[in-house]
C-alpha cells in the first residue's frame, strides 16, 4: 500500500466531502480497488464515518471491493446489444470461465463486467476488451478474442501501473 | 489533433476580453486555411470508432504529415455525423470538386486509394460513394443523401465538421460569439427572455419550459448558486449526448457561461456518466482551452462575472441521471432521489438554488442567443419549439443519429430518414423514451414528434432514444429487458419500485417461460398504477411503460404466451418448435449428433425429422444446422 | 398560520408544519412506517400518502413531509389514496413476511393479507424504511449502521459487514424498529448485550446495590464524552442503576430532615 497516497487525494480536493466520488475513483484507478484500509484512512481524513463510505463504495456499480484482473471486458447489455444477442454472449463466456458479470476470473486473468449501453449502438452487440471496441459479435467470436488474451510480462505490468500513476498525477497536476 | 487528445496549441497569447477581440481572432483564424487546403475528416464519433476509424484516421494522418508541406493537406479527426449504419465515414474537401465528397464505409485499405486519388487529384472514388437504394445512384455530397436530406441541425450543427479538441476550430465556425454577445450586449434579463421567448423545453426527457427553470433560480435566494449539465445519459440505446459531449464540448461550455451569467452562478458542474470516459477527457481538455482564452474563470470578456466548471464522472448508477439523485451524488452522497416538493431551482445542490440542464439543452443555448428566440420558436410546433436529437437505433436500416425539427412524424423519421426496417421485415414498433417511455405500433406512425404527442399514447419523448423493433421481436420478452433494468438500476429507497418492480418481474419472467397464469395481465397493471401514484421518482413512477404499452397495444401476443404458452415472435425459449425443412435438408446428421435429448432421427444424406414429443426446444440444431433447414415455428 | 382541511375538518397550524402534523391535530389517523418525529422524514415506505388536490390537480403525496399550505385540499380517505395505501403495505407484507408488528399495522389499516408472493432473497424481515440507520447517525451520534448495496438487494449492516468499531451497543436502533427485527440479546455468561443481526457486543455496566443491567460501557463514554467530566468521578455517580439512586437519595434527604428536626 503506498504511504500517504489517500492524504495525497484528500488535498487535491481541498478536503472537500461533496468530492467523496472523485476521491475514490482516484484511489480505485491507483489499486485497481478499494483496499478497505485505504477507505479507513479516507473515512478520518474527511471526519465522514466509515459506514457512509462503505455505503457510497456499494452502491454505485463502478466501485470494486476486490482485486481485478490482467484485462478488463465489459460487456454492452444496452437494449440494441441485447436484442443483438449479449445476453447470449454474455452467458457463453460465465459458462466457459466460471465466472458471473461483475466477478474475476480465479487465475486474475480478466474481470468481467455488465454495462447498459456504452453508445456504440450501429455495431451492436458490443465488448470493450482494455479499452478497444469490438463490434457485430457472436458467442464464438467474443470467445475467440478473450482466448486470444494473455497475461502478459512482468515488465508490463510495471509499465502499465507506471502509465496509470503517471496518468494519475497528470489529472492531479491538471486541477491545480 | 494527435491521437492521445491533448489538444493544439492556441493561436491567442492572451485572454479574449472584448466581442471585437474574438471576432478578429475568428477572422485571423478563418484566413489562415487556405483555401486551396485538401481536408480529410475522419469520423471518430462511438460508432465509427467501434469499426476502426481510429487506425483509418491515423492513416490519413501520416499520410498528409509525410506528404510536403506546400501541398497543404489536413487530417482532422472529427465528431458524429450521424450516420452510424455507414461507418467509417470519411469526408473530403477538396478545391477543385465542389462541395464535399462524402465516403461510407472505409476501411484501412481504402485509405491510399482515397488520399492518391482524391485528396492529391481531386478525383472521385465512386465505389465508396453511397448509392441510393431505390435509384442505384451514387451520391457524392452528404446533403443530398436522403437520410441527411431532412435533417435540421442546430445542437449538431458543428459534429462532423469541426474537430472537438480544437478551439480553433470553434472560434473559426463562430464559437463563442454567443458568448462574447450575451456578457457585453445583454443583461441577464434579456437573456432569460430570449430564451422563454425561443420556448425551449429540456432535452433530458422532463420537457421543463427552460427558461422558466432560469427565471426561477435566478429569483431564488441563496448565498451560492449552481448550474449543472446532465451528461448522465443512461437509456439503454441513448447516445445523442455522447456524440455532442464528444463532437463539440465547447457548445456545452459556451451555454453554461451564458445560463451561468443569467442566472448570477459562479460555479458549474458536468457531471458525465461513468462509462463515458473519452467524454469527460474532451470535456476536460474543452475547459482548459477555455480558460486559457478567458472564457472561463475570473472577469470573463472584461465583465466582472466570474464563473469556473469542474467535471464530475457519476459513479455507475442509471437513478443518477435523475436531478436530485445526481446533486446528492455531487454531495458525496448515494445516488438517491428526494421529493420535489421543494424545488431544486430554491434548494438544490448543497441547499442552494440549482439550475440543472440536460447537455442538448445546453448545447441550443448559443444558436438561440445568436439568431434569436424567435427564431427558435419558428420552427417545430405550438408545444415543442426548436429542434431535436434522436438516436435511431434497432432494426433499422439507417442507425444512427438524426436531428428534426420537431413535428415530423415517426413514419418520416423511421422511413424517409431510417430507410425503414432493416431486411424489409415487417415493422412492429418503436420503442421511445428509454426504461420510461413504451412501445408505439405502427397505426400510430403518423403521429408528430414532439413532448406531449407521444405521451398521449402512452409513451413519451424522453431524452431521444428510439429503438425500431420488427416482427421477430417478442414484445413481452423486450418488456421484461426493460423491467429487469430497472430491477438493477433501482435505488431501492421507496417501497413500490424496490419491491413492485421484482414483483412485475416475476410475473414477466413466468409468462416469458410459458407459466403464465390467467390474471396476470391484471396483477401487472394494478402493480403499474402503484408504482405511477406511490413512487417517490420519475424512475418508479415511469417502470411501467415498457410493460403497460405492451399490454395495451399487443395484448394478443401475452395472451398466446398466457394461454396458448406460445411465443408468436419466437423468441422465447419452449414457446414455438424447430422444424425440419425437408427439401433443405441435407442429411448430414450434425443436428442429431448434436441434439442433448436425442429428439431428431434420419439415415444419412435423407432428411431429419425432429419428434416434436421428445424435443426441449433448446435451440442447439437450430444453431448448428450448416444449411439453415430448421425453422422456427 | 396556514389553514389546511383534511377529509373536511379544517386545522390551523403552525408554519412549516407537515400534512401528518396537520392530520395528528385533526385527529385523523394516516398510517405510518418509516416516519419517527426523532429524525428527519425521508417518505420512503410511501405507506403515509394521501390524496392532494392543489391548482385544479390531484396528486398523491407522502403526509410525513409535505409542507402544509393554505391552497391544498388533502383527502386520506379517498379512494386513490386508499388503494395506494393497500397497494404499498401488501408489497411490504410480501417483503417481511414475518413481522407480527407489520401484520398488526395491516390488520389496523383493515388488510390480512398479501396477494404477492415473496420473491426476493432479501435480509430477513426488513422493511428498509431507514429509521435504525437514521436514529444511529442523527440522535446517537454514531454512524454506526447505514445501507448497503442498491435496490432490491440492499440491506442494512455494518461498515464491510463486520462488527462496528462505532457501534455503543445502545440499543436505540431495536427501540426504533417498527417491524421488531432488530433486537437487543442479552448474554447472561458474559454480561454483554448484543445487537442482533449487527454481531455487536459490548459490556453492560451492572448496578452495584441489586446487580440489575444498566448501559453498555461505551454508551457510558460516550455520555461521558459530552458531560466532560472526570471518567473516575463519572463512574462513581453510575455506580447505581436509577431506581437504586433515587432510593439512596430519598435516604440521604430523610437523613437530612431527620437532622434538621
Amino acid at each position: 500500500m503506498k504511504e500517504g497516497l489517500v492524504k495525497e487525494i484528500v488535498d487535491c480536493y481541498n478536503g472537500d466531502q461533496g468530492m467523496l466520488i472523485p476521491m475514490m475513483q482516484d484511489l480505485q484507478a491507483e489499486y485497481g480497488y478499494l483496499p478497505p484500509e485505504e477507505l479507513r484512512i479516507l473515512s478520518r481524513a474527511l471526519d465522514i464515518p466509515l459506514m457512509r463510505i462503505y455505503s457510497v463504495s456499494t452502491f454505485y456499480a463502478s466501485f470494486r471491493h476486490a482485486p481485478k484482473g490482467q484485462h478488463e471486458i465489459t460487456l454492452c447489455m444496452g437494449t440494441v446489444c441485447y436484442l443483438k444477442g449479449s445476453k447470449q454472449i454474455s452467458d457463453t463466456i460465465c459458462e466457459e470461465y466460471n465466472i458471473e458479470p461483475g466477478s474475476t476470473t480465479s487465475d486474475r486473468l480478466f474481470t468481467l463486467n455488465a454495462v447498459n449501453c456504452v453508445g456504440a449502438c450501429a455495431v451492436a452487440p458490443v465488448m470493450i476488451v482494455d479499452g478497444k471496441y469490438y463490434g457485430n459479435l457472436t458467442p464464438e467470436s467474443a470467445l475467440e478474442i478473450i482466448h486470444g488474451l494473455d497475461f502478459g510480462s512482468e515488465e508490463e505490468d510495471t509499465e502499465k501501473t507506471k502509465k496509470s500513476m503517471k496518468e494519475v498525477s497528470n489529472r492531479r497536476s491538471n486541477r491545480e | 489533433m494527435n491521437s492521445t487528445g491533448t489538444g493544439e496549441a492556441i493561436l491567442s497569447p492572451h485572454l479574449i476580453s472584448s466581442p471585437a477581440e474574438l471576432e478578429a481572432l475568428s477572422e485571423k483564424l478563418r484566413k489562415q486555411k487556405d483555401p486551396s487546403t485538401k481536408t480529410v475528416r475522419v469520423c471518430i464519433g462511438p460508432g465509427c470508432a467501434a469499426k476502426g476509424s481510429l487506425k483509418i484516421y491515423d492513416l490519413f494522418t501520416t499520410a498528409a504529415e509525410e506528404s510536403p508541406e506546400n501541398m497543404k493537406i489536413d487530417s482532422k479527426g472529427v465528431g458524429c455525423h450521424g450516420l452510424c449504419e455507414r461507418g467509417p465515414i470519411v469526408i473530403v474537401e477538396h478545391g477543385d470538386v465542389p462541395g464535399e465528397i462524402f465516403y461510407q464505409q472505409v476501411e484501412e485499405p481504402d485509405v491510399a486509394e482515397i488520399f492518391r486519388e482524391t485528396v492529391l487529384s481531386g478525383r472521385i472514388v465512386e465505389r465508396l460513394l453511397y448509392e441510393d437504394s431505390t435509384t442505384g445512384k451514387k451520391i457524392k455530397s452528404s446533403k443530398e443523401i436522403p437520410f441527411y436530406k431532412t435533417q435540421e441541425r442546430i445542437a449538431l450543427a458543428q459534429n462532423g465538421l469541426i474537430d472537438p479538441t480544437s478551439i480553433n476550430d470553434y472560434i473559426a465556425t463562430g464559437g463563442y460569439s454567443a458568448l462574447a454577445k450575451a456578457l457585453t450586449t445583454m443583461n441577464p434579463e434579456d437573456i432569460i427572455e430570449e430564451v422563454v421567448k425561443s420556448g425551449l423545453r429540456g432535452r433530458g426527457g422532463g420537457g421543463f419550459p427552460t427558461g422558466r427553470k432560469w427565471r426561477s433560480c435566478r429569483d431564488a435566494k441563496g448565498s451560492q448558486k449552481y448550474v449543472i449539465c446532465n451528461g448522465d445519459e443512461g437509456d439503454p440505446g441513448a447516445f445523442m449526448d455522447r456524440a455532442v459531449m464528444e463532437g463539440n464540448p465547447h457548445s456545452i461550455i459556451e451555454g453554461m457561461v451564458i445560463g451561468a451569467y443569467a442566472i448570477g452562478s459562479s460555479q458549474g458542474f458536468i457531471y458525465v456518466r461513468n462509462e463515458y470516459p473519452l467524454s469527460v477527457k474532451r470535456l476536460g481538455v474543452a475547459i482548459e482551452q477555455a480558460h486559457k482564452l478567458g472564457f472561463l474563470g475570473k472577469n470573463i470578456m472584461g465583465n466582472s462575472f466570474s464563473f469556473d466548471i469542474r467535471i464530475n464522472r457519476g459513479g455507475g448508477a442509471f437513478v443518477c441521471g435523475e436531478s436530485t439523485a445526481l446533486m446528492a451524488s455531487l454531495e458525496g452522497r448515494v445516488g438517491e432521489p428526494r421529493a420535489k416538493y421543494v424545488h431544486t431551482v430554491e434548494h438544490g445542490l448543497h441547499d442552494q438554488p440549482t439550475n440543472l440542464n440536460n447537455v442538448e439543452t445546453w448545447a441550443t443555448i448559443s444558436s438561440i442567443i445568436n439568431k434569436g428566440g424567435e427564431w427558435f420558436s419558428s420552427i417545430g410546433t405550438e408545444d415543442s419549439k426548436g429542434t431535436k436529437v434522436f438516436c435511431l437505433v434497432g432494426k433499422i436500416k439507417n442507425t444512427g443519429l438524426v436531428e428534426i425539427p420537431m413535428g415530423m412524424t415517426l413514419r418520416q423519421i423511421i422511413y424517409d430518414i431510417g430507410g425503414g426496417v432493416k431486411n424489409d421485415k415487417a415493422f412492429k414498433a418503436v420503442q421511445t423514451g428509454g426504461p420510461s417511455g413504451g412501445c408505439i405500433p405502427a397505426q400510430f406512425l403518423d403521429t408528430p414528434v414532439g413532448f406531449d404527442e407521444l405521451t398521449k399514447l402512452g409513451s413519451m419523448m424522453g431524452s431521444g432514444g428510439m429503438i425500431v423493433i420488427d416482427e421477430d421481436t417478442c414484445v413481452v420478452n423486450f418488456a421484461k429487458y426493460y423491467i429487469n433494468f430497472l430491477r438493477q438500476e433501482s435505488c431501492g429507497k421507496c417501497t413500490p419500485c424496490r419491491e413492485g418492480i421484482p414483483q412485475m418481474l416475476y410475473i414477466l419472467e413466468r409468462i416469458t417461460h410459458g407459466e403464465g397464469e390467467e390474471g396476470d395481465l391484471e396483477k401487472l397493471e394494478t402493480l403499474a398504477q402503484l408504482l405511477a401514484d406511490a413512487s417517490l421518482c420519475a424512475l418508479g413512477k415511469t417502470a411501467a411503460n415498457p410493460v403497460l404499452s405492451t399490454i395495451k397495444y399487443f395484448q394478443d401476443e401475452y395472451e398466446a404466451h398466457i394461454i396458448e404458452k406460445r411465443c408468436p415472435a419466437k423468441e422465447c425459449r419452449g414457446l414455438f418448435s424447430y422444424e425440419i425443412v425437408p427439401d433443405a435438408c441435407t442429411g448430414c446428421g450434425i443436428c442429431l449428433k448434436n441434439c442433448p435429448v436425442d429428439a431428431i432421427s434420419g439415415e444419412k444424406k435423407e432428411p431429419h425429422l425432429i419428434d416434436q414429443d421428445i424435443c426441449t426446444k433448446c435451440g442447439t440444431c437450430f444453431e448448428k444446422c450448416p444449411f439453415g433447414a430448421i425453422v422456427k415455428v | 398560520m396556514p389553514k389546511v382541511s383534511i377529509d373536511g375538518v379544517e386545522v390551523i397550524v403552525p408554519m412549516e408544519s407537515t400534512i401528518l402534523d396537520a392530520a395528528q391535530k385533526a385527529g385523523i389517523w394516516i398510517p405510518t412506517l418509516c416516519y419517527n418525529p426523532a429524525v428527519t422524514s425521508t417518505a420512503n415506505c410511501r405507506l403515509c400518502l394521501v390524496e392532494l388536490r392543489r391548482n385544479g390537480r390531484s396528486t398523491l403525496v407522502t403526509s410525513c413531509n409535505y409542507p402544509v399550505r393554505s391552497d391544498i385540499v388533502v383527502s386520506v380517505s379517498s379512494e386513490r389514496a386508499q388503494k395506494a395505501r393497500r397497494g404499498v403495505m401488501e408489497l411490504l407484507l410480501a417483503r417481511a413476511p414475518e413481522s407480527n408488528e407489520l401484520k398488526e399495522l395491516a390488520k389496523k389499516m383493515g388488510i390480512d393479507g398479501t396477494p404477492y408472493p415473496t420473491v426476493t432473497e432479501a435480509q430477513r424481515n426488513c422493511i428498509l424504511c431507514g429509521l435504525c440507520t437514521r436514529v444511529c447517525e442523527e440522535v446517537i451520534g454514531c454512524s454506526a449502521i447505514g445501507f448497503a448495496g442498491r435496490g432490491t438487494d440492499r440491506f442494512v449492516t455494518t461498515a464491510f459487514r463486520l462488527a462496528s468499531e462505532d457501534c455503543i451497543a445502545c440499543g436505540a436502533c431495536a427501540v426504533v424498529c417498527p417491524v421488531g427485527t432488530i433486537q437487543i440479546r442479552i448474554h447472561e455468561d458474559t454480561g454483554e448485550a448484543e445487537i442482533s443481526p449487527f454481531k455487536s457486543r459490548a459490556k453492560l455496566l451492572v448496578c452495584e446495590k441489586c446487580g440489575k443491567r444498566m448501559v453498555t460501557e461505551p454508551v457510558a463514554f460516550q455520555v461521558n464524552d459530552k458531560v466532560k467530566i472526570d471518567w473516575e468521578e463519572f463512574r462513581q455517580r453510575a455506580r447505581l442503576c436509577p431506581e437504586c439512586r433515587r432510593k439512596r437519595t430519598a435516604e440521604s434527604v430523610a437523613i437530612v430532615a431527620l437532622k434538621k428536626d
